[in-house]
């Protein structure tokens, strides 16, 4: 057995944490001087910042310190080696540049001493020196990259390279879409591996290589670590430090200063740089942002007119290119994802109603959004990917020639410049001369944003289609631009081009569509329907058949239906034409299935994700949306079809699966009163729908004790009721159906609970089992011979423990969903028979609770919901309000009715206490525990009603038929029925959005959450999963909340 | 295995070094655990000192990583890969032991076994 004795194990805890932060400081100015570009990049940025850096600071403490410090020796080593082919190198490529007669304005003249180099080259001179203080440690650290980070960040709509797509945006293939960003990460990944013997244990460097070949091999190198861990995620939170930091030392004392920085940062720098050489355009989109002064001379590019000039400053950048075949190899795509493809990328995951705009807090900490007011015509000076809009020919000739040239070459010249630029004028004021020379260049010219729309009008169709792809990249994530791109009445427009027959010049224009229905601003979204764009987008969908397109007008779809007043417009357009030309093909479902042919499964396509995305909105527009979806022919059929494959794929945690199972939630909700026929089915006991029971709940109120009495009858007699029917269910078969089933009546058959049970089960995507135990609490909810049927499948389905299992969720949502529908399920007697027993104990634990603040901090609404559960589990059963005593819930329910903040907490708590106190036979226990008939009063200045007396009408009007509740709600809300919580919230699987703004706001921010957690979900899930033994039904009532366990 | 808090610890750890297996996605160690700052340390079985609210390890799978690399059922685990874990919530512990882009978790653990041995040798040396 191998002991160690280690004393003072907290002060070595103590001294490990901080030494890491010193390295982690230490790498700190680096990255923030070097990345300082990098501020304005997309959000995306800033996640992958963070997760960077966590990894990065755990990274650190893998390596013993001998083995570090030998690393790093190597390092230096090897670095004085690279610095010399840089040299080199640099040598090499300053001549060719300047052959290629690049404005040495341009390039050179900063108040550095390096002033004969152009800024590229300065900036790797830096690089060099740092390297020789071996400051390199954190990168040399952490030899095996890991893959999966690398992913992830690519994965960022973020990261993907804005200004190759431009480029080639004349060129057919282009492509924005997820596709390419999974290609992206393929790529990357295949530089992981290369990279391994690279790593600096493994010494990668060949000795015999040629300089050049070993700077190519370093770069890459190095570009994978500090681009994906360090570099990027330092830029955006550092970034006003680090401007100063960098402004200052390098202004007063370059040498020095710079030494210092060096020290850290070289690493840093060369990344940088490295990184712009290889992903080079990934930053730009951003850039335009930050600065507007810094790009200029990029821009100049951009204006197609002046071919020549391309001429020239392409000539020389091809030369760099040459330092990167290795680069070439690592970009096996030609175009890379553009820039304004990101947009959808976040849209796609944040659109939903709930959430269309989660991402836009992300938004916020771009830097962008700190510059302060900017002319239209700044925009165009930023975008360094106006490369775009090169002479069409001259670009593809280049593309043949060198695929990849496109992305790399703007990277030597524009790369460092930005940088360096950019941290210039960020320092304010302080700029240098050559800047302003370069921006009085006269030779360079930027388009403005008229000038672009008035392009889209270029009787020469290329021109048309570089000015939408110019657009689309401009709007990315740009709400200003997209409001001037209205006002300058670019709409209108872009939606004609989406009938022009070249499917260039219609898909840019889609896109820019796409970019532009993005957005908190619905203006913009109006203004695309007020030209009819809807009708427009949907020919296109009709139209076309190229992937891509129809990705792009989805994508638009969704965007524009999270609009509440869009929602019936794009029903009344688009609906059939989705179901037919997307849903059903993707989902795998056939009309009249093939005998011979296997049913197929779904395709969890983009397209299918953006449709079922936009149909998931619209779903939610109220009840004659709800009619129009469950009737369109086919759909209600596709949808389950393609849940059924989930869930015998075992593929249930993506966006698909979601936006599915929250439509099916959405077309479930009211059923049973809006199906056509449905009265057929109502029970007779039930028959006084929500109307006439809200008047007899006024009635109730008037009369006091005698209406409620009588409700009490009706509830009794529901109850006997049900048993009966229950009875039935389980001797008798469902009523025979001669032909099979289809459309809307499948939502409400038995069969759906299996499914949803299954998605329960696997799914670990929150929103996906919120909208799961949504379906089954609208399905369950309701008298009517199918609701009845529901609930008692679930329980013959065992569905009652998977549920209670869900009460520990980590997720709100998903405990409020469970809690609702298992009060649903106990209008059921058995099952509320069944839940009283074994679903108390997870109830009562999510309570809060006085002293000892519960393992998850729920909102009011979850803990009213779970109140209201519990309510109406005791409520006609003093078993099951014996149970909540063993449960040890009366204190809880104490402390809530005297503490809680909230009114709504307090007003349901106190009605639990009142019928725990009705029940004669328990207060004898209840006065041995201490407690007595204060505890149980309303502490509220409540109804002068005696709570006994009161109880036979609040059990009625606390049923949980949501028709009920919403039909009496508002009325008498001063007596003690907590109508409020039994609104159509707590009944309502529609989206939230619909019902309450409230939850608009709160699942806004949490939208973004969607996103990142998802990695957390599937930890979080698996704990909950692993703890089913213990929630089985099976199990006794534990009187002890039993503490959390969670298996890794 | 009590201290004061803010007063340093001497304890005997045994170095633990898991090499997580892989499920698909998952990364499985092979052990559950309980106890953290947020939990009720009344409740840990595991611990001496009931006001103890450090993180414990509950369960161990059989034949698991954990089991493989020595991991007992009820060590208490004070680092997981140089991270502190006396003072961290329950949810921290975890997070911190399923990095998803760790294939490798090295605790530091202790168990009153450990001291046991260690004190006696210790009481035996003068001896000799």
């Amino acid at each position: 057995m191998q002991v160690d004795l280690v004393c003072r194990i907290c002060d070595a805890a103590v001294s490990g944490r901080s030494s890491r932060e010193e390295r982690s400081r230490s790498s700190l100015p680096t990255l923030t001087a070097f990345n300082n570009p990098n501020c304005s990049h997309s959000p995306a940025d800033i996640k992958a910042h963070n997760f960077g850096q966590t990894a990065t600071m755990e990274d650190y403490d893998v390596p013993s310190a001998a083995s570090i410090l030998a690393s790093v020796k190597e390092q230096e080593a090897r670095f004085e080696r690279l610095t010399r082919a840089l040299e080199d190198e640099r040598r090499n490529v300053s001549l060719q540049l300047e052959r290629g007669s690049l404005p040495s304005d341009m390039l050179a003249g900063r108040t550095t001493g390096m002033s004969n180099q152009p800024l590229a080259w300065q900036q790797m001179v830096m690089q060099e020196q740092s390297p020789s203080n071996q400051t390199s440690l954190a990168m040399m650290q952490e030899p095996q990259e890991v893959v999966e980070e690398t992913v992830t960040i690519e994965e960022d709509p973020g990261t993907p390279t804005s200004h190759v797509s431009v480029v080639t945006s004349d060129d057919g293939t282009t492509r924005r879409t997820e596709t390419k960003v999974t290609k992206m990460v393929k790529t990357v990944t295949t530089r992981t591996v290369r990279q391994v013997p690279l790593g600096p244990d493994g010494l990668p460097l060949p000795e015999g290589s040629s300089p050049l070949g070993s700077y190519t091999d370093s770069i890459d190198r190095r570009y994978m670590k500090n681009g994906d861990r360090f570099i990027m995620p330092q830029a955006t939170s550092t970034l006003t430090r680090s401007y100063n930091n960098y402004a200052d030392s390098y202004s007063d004392t370059p040498d020095t200063q710079f030494r210092h920085y060096a020290l850290h940062d070289g690493y840093g720098d060369v990344t940088e740089n490295y990184g712009s050489l290889s992903r080079g355009v990934n930053y730009r989109p951003y850039r335009p942002y930050m600065a507007a002064g810094g790009y200029r001379p990029e821009n100049s590019y951009t204006l197609p007119i002046r071919k020549e000039d391309y001429g020239h400053v392409a000539q020389p950048q091809v030369p760099m290119g040459s330092s990167t075949v290795d680069l070439n190899r690592s970009q096996p795509e030609r175009f890379q994802p553009e820039p304004y493809g990101l947009e959808d990328d976040r849209r796609s995951l944040g659109q939903d109603e709930e959430e269309p705009f989660d991402l836009e807090p992300d938004y916020s900490t771009a830097n962008r959004r700190t510059l302060p007011g900017r002319t239209i015509r700044e925009p165009l000076r930023n975008g360094p990917r106006v490369r775009g809009y090169e002479d069409p020919i001259e670009a593809e000739l280049i593309d043949e020639r060198h695929p990849y040239i496109h992305g790399m070459y703007p990277a030597p010249l524009a790369q460092p410049e930005r940088g360096s630029l950019a941290s210039l004028d960020h320092m304010g004021g302080r700029r240098s001369p050559s800047i302003d020379s370069i921006r009085k260049d006269p030779r360079w010219r930027d388009p403005d944003l008229p000038e672009v729309i008035a392009m889209l009008g270029h009787p020469i169709d290329p021109v048309k289609s570089n000015a939408a792809a110019y657009l689309q990249h401009l709007c990315y994530e740009n709400d200003k631009i997209k409001k001037d791109v209205r006002q300058l009445k670019g709409i209108p427009v872009l939606v004609g081009l989406l009938d022009h027959p070249k499917s260039e010049v219609h898909r840019k224009a889609c896109g820019a569509l796409r970019n532009i229905s993005f957005g908190k601003d619905h203006d913009n979204k109006v203004a695309i329907k007020n030209c009819d764009g809807i009708p427009a987008l949907i020919r296109l969908m009709r139209k076309t058949n190229d992937m891509e397109v129809r990705e792009l007008i989805t994508g638009t779809l969704w965007n524009l239906s999270s609009y509440e007043p869009l929602k019936m417009v794009i029903i009344n357009h688009g609906l059939q034409t989705m179901t037919n030309e997307v849903v059903i093909p993707h989902s795998g479902w056939e009309h009249e299935p093939n005998e011979d042919s296997k049913p197929r499964d779904a395709e969890w396509t983009t397209v299918f994700k953006n449709t079922s995305g936009c149909l998931r909105n619209v779903s939610s527009d109220g009840a004659e949306a709800r009619r129009r979806l469950r009737e369109c022919e086919g759909l209600v059929d596709a949808l389950l079809h393609a849940l059924q494959s989930a869930v015998g794929k075992k593929d249930m945690d993506n966006k698909s699966v979601e936006n599915c199972v929250c439509i099916m939630r959405n077309l479930s909700y009211h059923v049973h009163k809006e199906v056509p026929g449905a009265e057929k089915f109502q029970d007779p006991s039930a028959l006084q729908g929500p109307d006439s029971s809200g008047t007899q709940r006024k009635k109730k109120d008037d009369a006091g004790c005698f209406g409620g009495k009588k409700a009490k009858e009706e509830w009794f007699n529901q109850g006997r009721k049900n048993g009966e029917h229950d009875k039935n269910y389980d001797t008798l078969d469902l009523p025979k159906r001669t032909e099979p089933t289809k459309g809307f009546e499948l939502l409400y058959q038995p069969e759906v609970v299996r499914l949803y049970l299954s998605l329960l089960t696997e799914s670990q995507n929150y929103n996906t089992l919120e909208a799961a135990a949504g379906a089954l609490q609208n399905l369950s909810a309701g008298q009517w011979t199918w609701s009845n049927y529901i609930r008692a499948t679930v329980r013959k389905e065992k569905g009652l423990p998977i549920l209670v299992e869900l009460l520990r969720s980590d997720s709100d949502k998903v405990v409020r969903a469970v809690a609702i529908a298992l009060r649903n399920l106990s209008i059921d007697r058995r099952n509320k028979d069944l839940i009283g027993s074994y679903a108390m104990r997870d109830l009562v634990s999510n309570l809060p609770s006085g002293q000892q603040r519960p393992a998850k901090n729920l909102e009011e609404d979850t803990v009213v919901a779970i109140l209201n559960t519990i309510h109406e589990i005791i409520t006609d059963s003093s078993e099951n309000a014996r149970s909540l005593m063993t449960a040890q819930a009366i204190d809880k329910l104490v402390a809530i009715n005297r503490t809680s903040q909230s009114a709504r907490e307090t007003k349901a708590a106190s009605h639990v206490l009142q019928t725990v106190w009705s029940y004669k036979e328990l207060r004898n226990a209840l006065t041995k525990d201490g407690w007595n008939k204060t505890h149980f009063q309303p502490i509220a200045t409540g109804t002068p009603k005696g709570s006994k007396s009161c109880k036979p009408g609040y059990d009625d009007t606390t049923l949980p038929l949501m028709e009920k509740n919403q039909g009496s709600r508002g009325c008498g809300s001063g007596d003690m029925i907590p109508m409020d919580e039994f609104g159509p919230d707590g009944y309502s699987t529609i989206n939230q959005r619909d019902s309450n703004s409230k939850y608009k706001s709160s699942d806004g921010s949490s939208d973004l959450q969607e996103r990142e957690p998802f990695k957390n979900d599937t930890n979080r899930k698996h704990y909950i999963r692993s703890n089913r033994p213990t929630v089985s039904l099976v199990d006794a009532c534990d009187v002890k909340p039993q503490p959390v366990d969670s298996w890794v | 295995m009590s201290y004061i808090p803010g007063q340093p610890v001497s304890v005997v750890v045994q170095r633990i070094e898991i090499q997580k297996l892989r499920d698909g996605d998952n990364l499985i160690l092979g052990f559950s655990i309980g106890g953290g700052i947020d939990q009720d340390s009344n409740q840990n079985p595991f611990s001496e000192d009931k006001t103890d609210k450090g993180i414990y390890v509950t369960r161990v799978s059989k034949g698991g990583p954990a089991e493989v690399a020595g991991l007992r059922i009820g060590d208490k685990i004070m680092q997981v890969n140089g991270w502190d874990m006396t003072m961290v919530t329950h949810d921290q512990a975890r997070k911190k032991l399923t990095k998803k882009n760790e294939d490798v978790v090295r605790l530091l653990v202790t168990r009153r076994s450990l001291e046991d041995v260690v004190r006696q040798s210790m009481m035996q040396q003068p001896t000799h």
